[in-house]
């Protein structure tokens, strides 16, 4: 059986420390340390009288957490090194718990377990302390393997260390938080940690208000030292978390039988509790401000400047900002995937390509009114519900971004924003329960889609070259990186399926995007001005390529200064050296109407061509767009009844100029227009999608077939 | 051991199939059902949950649970009385 050591680092604690000794000596620890670092109470006579304990004594001025724990490992030499409080008893079974804990895998490199409250712990804590720990364990509330990007929390009130991970990682020696600091080292050095909710001890946290306070206060200050992590405070915030945790707390001990008297003596003390909390623990992460007798002060361990200094010698090198754009959920899912790989798809049934109704998950990026790209989907979607298929919406939101909208919510805005939706709209994927084929629709949903299980395949509905809209960065390579995991694209033109499969060696089938004819048609009540030129100019979008629209735009104007110039699709009106009408952004049927009034539209995109132009043609205004991207590959090389210009603001003038001078010109591409777009239906787009999504189901048949065989 | 003809295990291959397809057909109107069950459900709770409304831990507290549980109960006899008075006013003219 695996050898097992003990060290328990001890200071002033006889309270607990005889029955912690006992607990050890029924458990069967083959070795027990502890390390005294100047008690004045009996804690010396305690460990001396005690059995099978060796007792080290160092200077109360040697002691570190992360010191002295190195030194009790290395004075050991069990395979598996335990670190105990002196206030921490195990229960029964805490030892072949934690031996359990390690047999989960042979990469566990620590295991930890639960406090649980002692019979004097205060509600408060008692609460905390169960909801806290409850949250590592696993779905059936067993024990539970973590892993690179899960929580790295680890406490050496109750841990145990493989002593190879040990070896290679030991513990930092910062003044507080050292566990802490072990829990995130291990992890991104490729080891798992296990929680096992058997391993727990009997912990004792029965300070007074103040001393809670005071306690607070060190272990934030602690953590800005060693994680650089700032308590955010707000007054009215900490007010409502207050409030929140107070009505809690009051709830867990009705729950557990708290009598109404019981009950109000602990109200107001758990406010106390929550409020000193809340300030000192923001008060703590900023104890550098503070002047060095008030630090002195107010920190439970009496840690003044010299520790201060410490501290800040402690602090390990910078590692960069972890957290760009994208938040470290999603990086977590990317990790996995790469690790890992997908999850695996169910086995093919014969036939599920041709079956008539399919069971389709749409995995969707969180939206905002307006969104092009979820208009698309949701009106594709929209078709597909109608003709059959069993459809549901799954927000892939890992940055928060729709917490204060319920699913309910949510649902209502598809309905109202974008196209008429029956099915049900699920938040994140805790209600996952399989589909034919699950769809990812962003980069950002890609990771995560790999993921789910209980899929026949999985499709990625690609509306444009996404890692083109990041610089070189990790957004970019992980937007590159979707396309390679052998989903197969339904790609939103013929131009991006072609990139797709060329460039990133993706199975890919295209979709033309769809005009809405009800609205976006000519419009015989809406005179046709001579004179206006329209302009999509959302410089927010940086593949907009606005700067150079508005360059066109005022070579335009220098050379007709009586041209009407409107600029729509943005609520902050760009600066330019002409004049301009500015329009916000438009609803469907105020722009239907601009387009039905205006000249020559001009719309650009570095990448996929957009709805926007194929919207302003059906209406019958003749378009202007960049050549050489994509629109060559939906209208043809002359662009058909779009005028193409290269990226140059006096083609692009000169473009605009021959449709305002040229009636004939004008008459024939605005006539062409229609004639061209009136085929380009949603309808025909959805006839599109959907032998895409059969083409994914039939391929991933096709694999399956072709790897058993 | 008698053997299988072509034709046996072509009639087997083509029951399983249809078996299949059939299985099949079920789950997707089992999906169907459920997904359309939840979809109702989200219908229902919008205003709720457009307000952050939650029935089940408001009726928890005693407090409210009664009056407000009494309030409607009655609000809900008082309109079917009406409702019944409308009906036998309305066979009386």
């Amino acid at each position: 059986m695996t050898r097992v050591s003990v060290v328990i680092p001890v200071k002033d604690g006889e309270r607990y420390l005889v029955e912690l000794l006992d607990a050890l000596a029924r458990e069967g620890a083959d070795e027990v340390l502890a390390i005294d670092s100047g008690s004045q109470d009996r804690s010396l006579e305690i460990a001396r009288a005690a059995p099978g304990v060796e007792l080290l004594e160092i200077a109360p001025g040697e002691f570190g957490h992360g010191r002295t724990r190195n030194l009790g490992a290395e004075r050991t030499s069990g395979e598996l090194i335990c670190f105990l409080t002196q206030d921490a008893t195990p229960v029964s079974g805490w030892l072949d718990a934690l031996r359990a804990g390690f047999a989960l895998d042979a990469r566990v490199g620590a295991v930890f377990g639960p406090h649980l409250p002692r019979a004097d712990t205060s509600p408060m804590i008692a609460r905390e302390l169960e909801q806290f720990f409850a949250g590592f364990a696993g779905p059936d509330g067993g024990p539970a393997l973590h892993r690179t990007g899960d929580e790295p929390f680890l406490s050496n009130v109750n841990a145990a260390y493989r002593r190879d991970c040990w070896e290679q990682i030991r513990f930092r020696d910062v003044p507080y938080a050292e566990d802490q600091a072990f829990g995130r080292d291990l992890l991104a050095a490729g080891w798992l940690k296990a929680y096992h909710p058997g391993a727990a001890v009997r912990h004792a946290h029965d300070y007074g208000a103040v001393e809670f306070m005071r306690r607070y206060f060190d272990e934030y200050r602690g953590l800005r030292a060693t994680t650089g992590h700032v308590e955010a405070f707000s007054p009215l915030r900490a007010l409502r978390t207050v409030r929140a945790e107070t009505a809690a707390d009051l709830r867990w001990m009705r729950e557990r039988g708290a009598g109404a008297g019981e009950r109000a003596r602990w109200a107001a003390r758990a406010g106390v509790h929550h409020s000193g909390r809340r300030v000192f623990s923001a008060l703590g992460s900023r104890a550098e401000r503070l002047p060095a007798g008030v630090r002195t002060r107010l920190s439970l361990e009496r840690r003044g400047d010299g520790d201060g200094a410490s501290v800040a010698a402690a602090v390990p090198p910078p590692a960069g900002r972890p957290m760009p754009p994208y938040g470290a959920d999603a990086y977590a899912d990317a990790a996995r995937v790469l690790r890992d790989g997908p999850v695996p798809l169910l086995d093919p049934v014969p036939g599920a390509a041709e079956r008539e109704r399919l069971r389709l998950a749409l995995v969707v990026p969180p939206w905002r009114r307006g969104s092009g790209g979820h208009n698309t989907l949701f009106q594709l979607l929209s078709r597909l519900e109608r003709r059959g298929h069993v459809c549901s919406v799954w927000i892939c939101d890992p940055h928060g971004e729709t917490a204060s909208r319920r699913a309910a919510v949510l649902r209502a805005e598809i309905n109202d924003w974008f196209a008429p939706f029956e099915g049900p709209v699920y938040k994140g994927f805790d209600d996952w329960h399989g589909a034919d084929v699950a769809i990812a629709t962003g980069w950002q949903t890609v990771h995560p889609t790999l993921l789910l299980d209980g899929c026949r395949a999985r499709a990625y509905v690609v509306n444009d070259h996404e890692p083109e809209f990041f610089p070189t960065s990790t957004e970019y390579r992980l937007a590159e990186d979707s396309y390679r995991h052998g989903m197969h694209c339904i790609a939103a033109s013929p131009w991006l399926r072609d990139l797709v499969a060329q460039r990133y060696g993706a199975s890919a089938d295209a979709f033309q995007l769809g005009v809405d004819h009800a609205v976006y048609a000519p419009r015989p009540d809406v005179a046709r001005r001579r004179d206006t030129v329209v302009y999509y100019a959302r410089h927010s979008t940086d593949r907009r390529a606005v700067p150079v629209g508005l360059m066109a735009l005022a070579e335009l104007h220098r050379r007709r200064p009586r041209t009407r110039i409107v600029l729509f699709g943005t609520d902050r009106p760009p600066r330019t050296a002409f004049p301009y009408e500015h329009c916000d952004v438009l609803s469907p049927p105020q722009l239907a109407a601009l387009y039905a009034e205006a000249t020559v539209g001009l719309c650009l995109s570095l990448t996929n061509f957009s709805l926007m132009p194929k919207e302003m043609l059906a209406c019958g205004l003749p378009c202007v767009e960049l050549a050489g991207v994509s629109a060559e590959s939906i209208f043809g090389g002359d662009g058909g009844p779009l005028a193409l210009a290269p990226l140059d603001p006096v083609a692009l003038a000169d473009a605009m100029e021959r449709l305002l001078d040229d009636d004939a010109e004008w008459e024939r591409r605005s006539r062409d227009a229609i004639a061209f777009v009136a085929s380009h239906t949603w309808d025909v787009a959805t006839d599109e999608v959907e032998a895409g999504l059969r083409h994914a189901l039939a391929t991933a048949g096709a694999r399956a077939g072709s790897a058993t065989t | 051991m008698a053997t299988r003809t072509d034709s046996e295990t072509q009639t087997e291959l083509h029951q399983l199939r249809a078996r299949v397809a059939q299985l099949e057909r079920e789950l997707v109107e089992q999906a169907e059902r459920t997904e359309r069950i939840v979809a109702a459900a989200q219908r229902r709770t919008y205003w709720l949950d457009r307000w952050h409304l939650d029935l089940d831990a408001l009726m928890r507290r005693r407090m409210l649970a009664l009056p407000l549980d009494t309030g409607f109960r009655g609000a809900r006899k008082l309109r079917h009385l009406l409702q019944r008075v409308q009906r036998r006013l309305g066979r009386g003219s």
